[in-house]
Order: C-alpha cells, then structure tokens, then sequence
C-alpha cells in the first residue's frame, strides 16, 4: 500500500492527464460531447423509471430519486472496471516500449469514470430540485460510502487488469459477472423487496453496504447503522489491498502477454 | 570513462514462443478453440556481459534476432532480465520506437503533454520544453491538428522532438535515423553529436554501417544473443561484415517450456 501511494504521488499528473484523455477521446467527434455525461443518467432513469414506476407499478414515492441514489454509484462502479479490465491490454504497445510505472492505467481508467460520476451527481440534484425533494442533513454522510466506492472499484480493477492480461477471457467474464451483479443488488428495487431467505445473498456483498449507504442517505435522509457503515468501507479496503498485490506481483510478466 | 552508467552481468532473456503448427487435421480444428498449444523457450540473450561507461558512445550492431533491441529494452527498463544482473544509473530516454503513446485523436500539441509524462517530465517541465519541441519537430500549422492527419515522417519528427527533449543521462537509439528526410536527419545527427558532446552516454542501434561509424567509437557485435565481439568499431565491423558473408544460423526454440515461473 506504501508502494502504491509513492506510485500516486510520483505519477499523479500523468494519471490526471490519462483520465482527461479518456474523457476528450470518448466525446471526441460528438456535437453534444461532455453533455452526454449528463445526459446517459438522465435517459437511463427515464426509462427505468417508465418500466418500473409506471408499467410494472413499484408502489415507491419519487422512484426517479430511489433510482438514481443507487443507480449512479452502480454506473460508476460498472463502468469504472469495465475501462479498467482493458486497461493493460489496451496500452500494450506503450508497455512494451516505454518503462511507464503500470498501475497509472487502471487508475486513470477509474479516474476518468470518477469524473464522470461526480458530474452525473448534476442530473441527480436537478432531479432533486425538479421533484421539490426535501432537503436532508444526511447528505453529509455521502462521501464515505463514496470512499468506499472507490476503493471497491479500484481493487477490482487493479485484479481484473492483471488477470486479463493472461486470459483474455476475463474482459467477457466481466461483462457477464456486472450484469447478474446488477440485478442482485438493491439498484432498481430495495432491500425490503427480498424474501429474508435470500437476505444472506446480499449481505454477502460489498456493493450492497455502499449502494445502500448511497440510498439511504440520498434518498430516505438516513444514517446506515454503524456495522453497515464500516462494512461498506471495510470491503473497499479489503478489495483494494488484495486486487493490489495480485497486481503488483503480476506486472513484471505483463509486458511478455501483451 | 571513469563511472559506469550501464551494467550488464551474465544476462539471459528467455521468451516464451507459442507455436502453432498443426500437425493433424484434428489439432487445427482444436487449435481454433484452445490457445497456446505448444509452448517453446527462446532465449534473445544468453549470458551477455558488458559495461558502459559514462559519455560512451556505443554502437550495436548484428543480424535480425540477434538481441539488439533486447538490449535496449532491458536498459529502458521494459524487461526484466531473466538471470543475470542488470544495473543502469541515471535517466534513460528511449528513441526505440518514436511516438510510442501518442493517441491518434490527440493533437501534436496534446501529444508533446503526454508523452512528456509518460517518459517521466513533470508537466512543468514539459510547459518549459514545449516551444523548443515544436521547433524542432517543425510541423507548422499541423502542431494542432490530431497527429492520425500526419504522415509517419511528421509523427517520427515529434517522437524524435519529444523524446531528446527529455534530457536523458542515457539516450537509447533504435534505428530511427533512417526516418525523415536528409534535412531532418541531419539534424537529428547534430542533435546526437550534441548530446556526445554534452557528455551524455548514447546506445545506438543500426544496420547502417555509415551511421555506426559515423557516430560510436566502441561497438559490440552480436550474434545469436551472444557478443560475438566487442572493441573498437572499425575491428568489430570488419568482423561484422566478414560474419555477414557467411550462412546464417537460424534461430531455433528450445525445450518445451515447462520451467521458470511463467
């Protein structure tokens, strides 16, 4: 972990730099460009506010709020890995030539999608003033599943990178793995919607303490008790720490399987 | 020669080969589904041992798979050799493959920025490169225009431009004069002589006798991963040109690689 803040801080330019080039060359060529990052959450929650809301009737008050509270940290996360996953693979040619410090690209992949992330929070309040949603205190609490977030997305991304440059399979192991994640965690519906014989399934995983951190705050204006909150940040950590040494301990060999 | 920039000791770089020569009809149709079905070891390198002094200038030079730019990579920093004992002092700026990073949708300008950062040049020192960059690589109005609108010789000039820019302890060059054109190539001459000059230590790679010559009072010449002589250019050459003259050992795999880590 020591050697991964002295890699931050050596390279924090260049990863900035990486992550705004991600960004610059993803709306290049757009006319509506950064736009569309506000834009995708914006017709995302509408039509998964017209399915569940309005044809199958989730009986949920403001379910555009409920939604987004969760949906948006999803995104980020589901995003964030799918960019990471390639990372290494994608900058082969770089890797083989130059002696660049090779964490820099799983993080800038999470960066950019960060950045991303924080500017589709502008829909979210938007919707937020829209609706007259009131106004919560809890709010506040917002930055520690955030943290949380972060580091669960960044450890996943540090392992899957490293493990997709020795079978490719995992970038389509990915995909299918994010899909079923979705929907087994509390994004579309909540937590109460699950029969208590299937709870286990979802105290199991590290999304559900952050997502639901997200919701609860966002949306109910609430705290999550104090074991859900140090779980939420406990699992980030945990996936950080593990998807880091497996990616430390790899990336010598990269540059012979790219 | 008093300090030493570049130490390799009993270097051995072994690559894995994938071979995939079907023998039976059966084995191409299975290839299809399963990868690397016959794994064979290479060795580029095979127990090299040589120094570098500071302000060497030294050239390389061998046939086709001989270990040249294995070298190089192993000095850059892109390999890990795999025995042996490899040290290296100072700043290295590899010319292996110019413009290596740059993204085709970026312009030459944006480029100079993340190139700059990926050779390890803070952005400040990059900002305070950047008009030296632009007038060396020289491209006009095409500075600001995505570098995928520029033809190779223009995306070499701005590889070349960036990379010397770096101000390295040790520049790597891979047989890169041979871009450009004669005006260009000048300059990139004048700009090696210059950094000779400054004292810098400079690896050349090359299949042009001329710019060897021209350019390294010392050379190494190797053969099959294995130095097959070392000293004073115009000797080595000679035993270059001799050797050249004679068959060539094809290069061949080695055991089935079962050994080493990965």
């Amino acid at each position: 972990m020591l050697q991964l803040t002295r890699e931050i801080k050596r390279n924090h330019e260049l990863i900035w730099a990486l992550a705004l080039k991600d960004l610059q060359i993803r709306y290049k060529r757009s006319a509506l460009g950064f736009l569309w990052s506000l834009l995708n959450p914006l017709l995302m929650m509408v039509i998964l506010t017209i399915v569940f809301s309005t044809l199958m009737r989730f009986s949920v008050k403001d379910y555009a709020v409920f939604l987004l509270s969760a949906l948006l940290p999803w995104t980020f996360f589901s995003q964030g890995l799918s960019y990471a996953v390639e990372s290494i693979v994608a900058n082969a040619e770089l890797l083989k030539k130059v002696a660049v410090c090779r964490s820099v690209f799983p993080m800038a992949a999470v960066l950019s999608n960060l950045i991303n992330f924080l500017l589709s929070l502008i829909p979210l309040a938007l919707v937020l003033l829209v609706l007259r949603f009131p106004f919560h205190l809890a709010w506040v609490y917002v930055p520690v599943p955030l943290l949380g977030l972060i580091l669960f997305t960044m450890g996943c991304g540090f392992f899957c990178a490293a493990a997709n440059v020795f079978f490719r399979d995992v970038s389509h192991i990915v995909q299918i793995v994010l899909s079923a994640w979705f929907y087994f965690s509390p994004v579309i519906y909540s937590l109460d919607l699950i029969p208590k014989r299937f709870r286990f399934l979802f105290e199991m995983n590290p999304l559900a303490y952050i997502l639901n951190g997200f919701r609860l705050a966002i949306y109910y204006g609430e705290l999550p008790s104090l074991a859900s909150a140090i779980l939420s940040v406990a699992g980030g950590i945990l996936a950080m720490v593990a998807g880091y040494y497996v990616f430390r301990r790899n990336e010598d060999w990269f540059v012979y399987y790219i | 020669m008093a300090s030493c920039r570049v130490r390799f000791e009993n270097v051995t770089q072994r690559f894995r080969v994938i071979q995939e020569r079907p023998d039976t009809l059966r084995e191409a149709f299975t290839k299809m589904f399963r990868h690397g079905s016959r794994v064979f070891d290479f060795d580029a390198l095979r127990g090299i041992s040589f120094t570098i002094g500071d302000g060497e200038t030294i050239g390389i030079v061998g046939r086709n798979g001989s270990g040249k730019s294995t070298i190089l990579k192993i000095i850059a920093g892109v390999y890990h050799s795999t025995s042996g004992r490899v040290e290296v002092w100072g700043r290295v700026a590899p010319l292996i493959e110019l413009g290596a990073g740059f993204h085709g949708d970026l312009t030459g300008r944006e480029n100079i920025v993340l190139n700059g950062l990926l050779l390890g040049l803070s952005r400040r020192e990059i900002t305070a490169r950047e008009d030296r960059i632009t007038s060396f690589a020289d491209l006009g109005d095409f500075i600001d225009s995505p570098v995928k609108q520029y033809s190779s010789g223009m995306y070499m000039r701005l590889g070349f431009a960036v990379a010397t820019e770096v101000d390295p302890d040790i520049l790597l060059i891979d047989e890169i004069l041979s871009v450009g054109d004669a005006e260009f190539q000048r300059r990139c001459v004048t700009r090696i002589e210059d950094f000779r000059q400054r004292g810098k230590t400079i690896v050349v790679v090359s299949h042009s006798v001329g710019t060897i010559q021209e350019l390294c009072p010392r050379t190494i010449f190797l053969e099959g991963g294995r130095i097959a002589a070392d000293g004073p250019t115009d000797e080595v050459l000679a035993k270059y040109s001799k050797a050249l003259e004679g068959p060539r050992e094809a290069p061949r795999l080695i055991q089935e690689g079962a050994r080493s880590g990965r």
